[in-house]
């Protein structure tokens, strides 16, 4: 499956080396996921999560910031926010050089075929949440929350600029360290994944555009955006 | 005779360009730009994403370093992503029909009518069918 020990971070030193080994690392790591794959973990949705994406946010930063006599250890800390463990997700490795938002060009690829299954026909009506992690390591839980946001921000940033898919249909958030994938390895690789998660439909009608509006109401929403 | 054949002529000269209008996924564009580009853009490009825009225009300020394969490769890779973004206006065009008699959509809102398109066993022509694939929504 995954190879183990293989933190992101540690990447970025294999690059020093060349292009062949460059190959070699991308080649250890699982290949780049097909797009009806993520397609499949990502369109069974079943009801809209309510989540409270600032109040989160702010949330993360102030339990990564706490003061350490009240953790109880990686292991035992509990999951931020539990209810987005019940969204459909789509969990992948994406290498960024370390400390930084920067996409490796080892998983290109991978966000390619993020974008190509978000423009698919089956999850077109939906938004999603893009969920930044990084696994437990010698930084601060405070600077892993703020990288993990970083990433999970420029992820979105290149689906939006790069390939258009609608802003309005992906929310980025990081979870540092405050929601662990594999909760008994916290160092594990595992736990530094990219989440996509399946989060609420599009509403059905936006702009709703009755014959008879007066005109000032049709521009109103308009300006809102 | 003479009209007939310029017609032919004319109609294998526009062959070549309809196939070309067929797009790639995003997936083997980004895989052709990081196999052909990957050290450059570790080398050169340092602390650039992905980005269409700024990735391209690193690429470009570093033309004279590239190697041959990815000055000759990393254009096209762009291109064909645009291409493919693109194709999605082409659908509000080649679905007109479709989007508005079959579905009960605007043009104006091509996105939410697609699930429709490629729900619909019959009745959707070739050319929108041919649009709909282009911009990856199947």
């Amino acid at each position: 499956m995954r190879p183990k020990g293989f933190p992101a971070a540690g990447i970025g030193i294999a690059f020093g080396f060349g292009f062949a080994l460059l190959a070699g690392a991308a080649g250890a790591q699982t290949a780049p996921p097909a797009r009806d794959d993520i397609i499949a973990k990502l369109n069974h949705f079943e009801e809209d999560a309510e989540v409270d994406l600032p109040e989160l946010k702010q949330q993360v930063m102030q339990r990564a910031k706490a003061r350490i006599r009240n953790d109880p250890g990686p292991v035992n800390r509990p999951l931020i926010a539990p209810d987005l463990a019940k969204l459909p997700a789509f969990n992948v490795q994406i290498q960024f050089d370390a400390d930084t938002p920067i996409i490796q060009p080892a998983s290109y690829q991978t966000v390619g075929r993020i974008a190509d299954a978000l423009v698919h026909s089956s999850v077109l009506p939906y938004t999603f949440l893009i969920v930044g992690h990084v696994e437990s390591n010698s930084k601060t839980r405070e600077a892993n929350a703020i990288l993990s946001q970083r990433r999970a921000d420029a992820v979105r940033d290149v689906l939006v600029n790069t390939f258009k898919i609608a802003s309005k249909r992906l929310q980025p958030i990081g979870l540092g360290e405050e929601q662990f994938l594999d909760r008994a390895r916290p160092t594990s690789a595992v736990n530094g994944q990219l989440q996509i998660l399946t989060s609420a439909k599009l509403p059905e009608e936006a702009p709703a555009h009755p014959v008879a509006a007066p005109a000032p109401a049709a521009k109103k929403p308009a300006r809102k955006r | 005779m003479v009209r007939g054949s310029v017609t032919l002529i004319l109609l294998t000269l526009a062959m070549p360009s309809l196939s070309a209008a067929e797009t790639i996924s995003f997936g083997d564009s980004m895989g052709k730009l990081a196999a052909s580009c990957g050290a450059e853009i570790v080398a050169n490009c340092r602390g650039v994403n992905p980005d269409s825009t700024r990735l391209k225009e690193c690429l470009s300020r570093n033309r004279d370093v590239l190697s041959q394969q990815c000055a000759s490769d990393y254009l096209a890779a762009f291109d064909a992503i645009q291409k493919r973004v693109a194709a999605r206006i082409t659908v509000a065009n080649a679905c007109q029909r479709e989007i508005v008699k079959i579905c009960g959509g605007s043009t104006k809102q091509t996105s939410r009518s697609i699930p429709c398109l490629v729900s619909t066993p019959k009745g959707i022509s070739n050319n929108c069918l041919k649009a709909v694939d282009d911009a990856g929504y199947r």
